[in-house]
């Protein structure tokens, strides 16, 4: 025992009278050690204690037998309470990563070892706390006798509690195992996950967002103060944290269940998100959070008796994050912590949406509009987050690894940029973010050669690939926009020659707040600020370029019609005029005028040219009668530059076509018609023995099936002759009637002459292995009739091929801009260089497949 | 076998057949039309005067009423008269 003496105290005293204080003293400590040991303080102890302390006291020593006593305390703590407490967990703390997973699995672990351990702890700490509470009555006695006599004088004893908890706690934290804290937090993980699925169970959650589905916020904050089955559960893990507070662990237990509620969010985020884009879940996630997480923090912190202030409704705490107020009508007043536990929650649950949400970006546009409701929370998420970056960098990185491949088809990069345009206008309705997340896009399609040609056709045709999903099926993407352009005007037709001043009025008038969950599908205003044709010129570079492109493809689609049906290239051409102007589309204007044309002229001459041909005149005989014969006639100046073919064609036709414009300079005189003989599609029935089948085909495969029927068997040359073609042209045009098992091919004569034989009768066509019905109606790939733009390119460009050999023999390399600069500024007399950027990269990119020249690092040299 | 031609939808392309590729007055192709019109053939026709010169007959007419005094011929300067 440490005898600390105040030496000038003692000093002065004689030797009986410290032996007589020593007595004293020896009684104290026997007295503090049969208190303790007894842990409870009887009365017998209580009579003998008074008088030793009083008379230590007043000899100075009330501070020694302070200490003493505190110590005594400690050691007894240490001793018995704390060794046993911490003995519970050593058989988890020693155990090895797999044994503490089945610990983790048994029901009532941790709870059941938890609880037990902190009852008994703390009936000890407590029955301490009672035994001091006695030395503490006893000094009180001894100061309140000293204070009458002297006015001023410290009371020490007041203290005494406080030094105790300090001691307790710091004895506790000093031995605590590692793992204890991870003990808590499994502890609270299970026990809020069986209060959540006890709150969902109860049905009384799910109920509630059904009830309140009119999206009003303020039925919103309603809690329960009783909730039946979970209060008994609270009030378990009120009894833990109570304990764990009153032993000094009070941030160590607010932690632990922090950590749990968090993780039980982010697990309820993950379970309610899922991988289903159609369903917003924001608000459910807010209901939840309202109706698990911070109801039990609201009956926890009830049960803990420190939190709740029932105020009248005075002060209204207002959440300076959310934009609904923070009132909970069931309870009143939340209280602060209350509203920083939503705070921190809903921020949360926000971040681990959005992140989850964008780490999922790329699918959710794949899905576009059906996703539209994910992108709706997105957007919610950011605008409370402001984590723009996030989805910028995340998503370009997964556009650069998904989609901008060589495995994936221009189309497919043309309809995701066109739903990201879409999805993205929603959350950035300014059009920053689509910028930068479009760049690589656009850069990349820029390098693909039928990069315009899948533009033309997404943009005009509705029957090829899928227009992003919304709207009509077979709708072109010009329909989807001027559709969504006239529900637009529709719904804003005051806009309608407003001013500025006047709009701003207007929308003052009109002025409503924003529902909670806003129709993604009602734009609002300013969405029309980002213009998806625009972006889709710009990757073309220039509207010319795209016109140009179109008038090609519908020349091609005109040639190859074979009736005069042109409702839809009037309808897209009235489109592409409302975007690009008249004037641009005139040539277009003028070729569909043509069909239209056509059509008349094609009636008058044939009714007129039928009456003249006198019966039993030459058509007669040769069964071929005018009915046959329709014919586009087109005004070949103001259509792409046509392919013409030497052609002869069969007699019969022959003669019906010079009879078609004999009259048709007799009707349109002077006007003189020309026929291209090889363009025009031909609907025939070849007629064997047995079967018949039909095909519609081009003229040239026409003429060469039919001269078939005078000899069945011909020689590559021969034919190729009478058909007047090149032979090699003919050899790669007749293998249509040879995939088709009409024909069959066999080596000739002379090694380059290979000769044609008709397959007459079914039983040869089966031999070849080529089943067919007894009349079948195919259609062929046709050759192409017009020049593509690119070939018409090249012709242009060809002019000025040997300026750029020459450029690049004198720079060594150039750029591109280099190039399309130095032509610029020297050819500006016959040939005019006018050619785009775009056009002459192209061209430069058949040079380099040609191997002319070659480029690197984006500097074009000589092929060495 | 037999060969039946169901249908045969030739195609063709027409022409004014004058001597000259454009007009002396607007200098626009013959086959296309003058400037203001819209829609070349029917709409924009040629015609001849007896010099047998060829002319879009909105440019000549234009070209015609121009003229204060008997109108000439641009090309050739010749009394300008319709051919037939
Ligand atoms: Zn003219
Ligand atoms: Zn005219
Ligand atoms: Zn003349």
């Amino acid at each position: 025992m440490a005898m600390l003496c105040d030496p000038e105290a003692l000093d002065s005293l004689s030797e009986d009278a410290i032996a007589g204080i020593l007595q004293y003293w020896a009684h104290f400590c026997d007295l503090t050690d049969s208190l303790l040991s007894q842990n409870v303080p009887s009365c017998g102890l209580d009579s003998q204690l008074g008088p030793t302390i009083a008379t230590l006291c007043d000899h100075g020593l009330a501070s020694l037998l302070q200490d003493h006593f505190l110590q005594s305390l400690e050691e007894a703590f240490k001793k018995s309470a704390v060794k046993k407490f911490w003995q519970q967990f050593h058989s988890y703390c020693d155990a090895s990563a797999i044994e503490k997973a089945n610990f983790h699995e048994q029901d009532n672990w941790p709870e059941e070892i938890l609880s037990k351990s902190l009852k008994e702890i703390c009936s000890e700490k407590r029955s301490q706390e009672n035994c001091l509470l006695v030395l503490v009555e006893n000094l009180k006695s001894f100061e309140d006798r000293i204070a009458k006599r002297e006015s001023e004088i410290e009371h020490p004893s007041s203290q005494l509690m406080s030094r105790y908890q300090l001691m307790a706690s710091s004895v506790l934290l000093t031995t605590l195992p590692w793992d204890f804290p991870d003990i808590l937090r499994i502890y609270f993980k299970k026990k809020l996950e069986e209060l959540n699925s006890m709150i969902a169970d109860g049905d009384s959650y799910e109920l509630e967002i059904n009830i309140h589905d009119s999206q009003n916020d303020a039925d919103f904050y309603h809690m329960d103060t009783s909730m039946c089955g979970c209060n008994g559960l609270v009030m378990q893990i009120g009894k833990v944290v109570s304990d764990l507070r009153s032993l000094g662990f009070t941030s160590m237990a607010e932690d632990a269940y922090s950590f749990a509620i968090f993780l039980l969010l982010k697990s309820k985020v993950n379970e309610l998100a899922g991988d289903d884009y159609r369903v917003p879940v924001l608000w459910s996630l807010k209901k939840w959070i309202r109706a698990v997480p911070l109801q039990f923090l609201h009956d926890l912190l009830g049960y803990l008796g420190d939190s709740i202030e029932y105020e009248k409704e005075s002060l209204n705490v207002k959440s300076p994050l959310a934009s609904q107020p923070s009132s909970f009508p069931g309870i009143g007043i939340p209280s602060e912590a209350l509203v920083r536990w939503q705070l921190r929650l809903e921020y949360f649950a926000y971040e681990t949406l959005q992140d989850l949400r964008i780490g999922k970006l790329f699918e959710i546009i794949v899905d576009y509009p059906d996703s539209s409701p994910a992108i709706e929370d997105l957007k919610r998420c950011l605008e409370y987050t402001g984590q723009h970056s996030k989805l910028v960098d995340s998503f370009i990185s997964s556009l650069k690894y998904r989609l901008l491949t060589a495995g994936a088809s221009t189309n497919d990069i043309l309809h995701q940029y066109v739903s990201t345009i879409k999805a993205l206008r929603t959350i950035d309705p300014a059009g920053v973010f689509l910028e930068a997340v479009g760049e690589p896009i656009r850069d990349y399609l820029r390098g693909r050669k039928d990069t315009i040609k899948c533009i033309v056709t997404m943009l005009t045709d509705g029957t090829g690939g899928n227009s992003g999903g919304s709207g009509n099926a077979g709708d072109s993407l010009l329909e989807e926009l001027n559709r969504d352009a006239e529900n637009q005007d529709g719904a804003d037709f005051e806009e309608d020659g407003g001013t500025d001043e006047k709009q701003a009025w207007l929308n003052a008038e009109r002025w409503e707040p924003d529902p909670v969950e806003a129709d993604p599908l009602k734009g609002s205003r300013n969405r029309r600020k980002i213009d998806i044709l625009e972006l889709m010129v710009g990757i073309i570079g220039s509207k010319d370029q795209l016109v140009n492109e179109y008038r090609v493809m519908l020349a091609e689609k005109l040639l190859n019609k074979s009736d005069y049906d042109i409702d839809s290239e009037i309808r897209t051409l009235e489109l592409l005029k409302i975007h690009f102007g008249e004037s641009s589309m005139q040539k277009c204007e003028i070729m569909l005028n043509d069909l239209i044309d056509s059509k008349r002229t094609n009636a008058n001459i044939k009714a007129t040219l039928g009456k003249a041909a006198a019966p039993g005149s030459e058509q007669r005989e040769m069964n071929i009668s005018l009915d046959i014969l329709d014919a586009t006639i087109i005004s070949s100046n103001f259509w792409p530059p046509i392919q013409e073919e030497e052609l002869n064609i069969p007699s019969s036709v022959n003669q019906l076509l010079s009879d078609y414009a004999k009259r048709f300079h007799e009707i349109k005189t002077p006007r003189k018609l020309m026929w291209k003989k090889n363009l025009g599609t031909v609907k025939l029935e070849l007629q064997f023995e047995d079967r018949s089948m039909r095909f519609t085909v081009s003229p040239v495969h026409a003429a060469i099936i039919m001269q078939f029927q005078e000899k069945p068997s011909w020689s590559s040359k021969i034919l190729a002759a009478e058909i007047g073609m090149p032979a090699d042209t003919l050899n790669r045009r007749i293998s249509f009637w040879i995939s088709k098992g009409i024909l069959t091919e066999s080596a000739g004569r002379e090694p380059d002459d290979p000769s044609f034989t008709i397959v007459d009768s079914m039983a040869d066509l089966n031999k070849n292995g080529l089943a067919s019905e007894g009349c079948q109606l195919m259609e062929e790939e046709s050759e192409r009739s017009v020049a593509s733009v690119e070939e018409q390119l090249i012709k242009e460009m060809t002019v000025f091929e040997k300026f750029i050999m020459g450029l690049l023999t004198n720079y060594g390399t150039a750029t591109l801009d280099k190039i399309h600069n130095t032509l610029k500024m020297f050819c500006i007399s016959e040939p005019t260089y006018d050619k785009s950027l775009h056009q002459l990269q192209s061209f430069l990119s058949d040079l380099i497949s040609e191997e002319k020249i070659e480029m690197r690092d984006g500097l074009y040299s000589l092929k060495k | 076998m037999k060969v039946k031609i169901l249908q045969w939808h030739a195609v063709g392309s027409w022409t004014w057949d004058a001597q000259d590729e454009t007009c002396g007055i607007c200098r626009m192709a013959f086959d296309g039309c003058c400037p203001d019109c819209k829609f070349p053939g029917d709409d924009c026709p040629l015609i001849w005067g007896v010099c047998n010169h060829a002319y879009h007959l909105h440019c000549i007419l234009k070209w015609v009423n121009s003229q204060n005094s008997t109108p000439h011929c641009p090309m050739c300067r010749r009394e300008w008269q319709f051919k037939a």
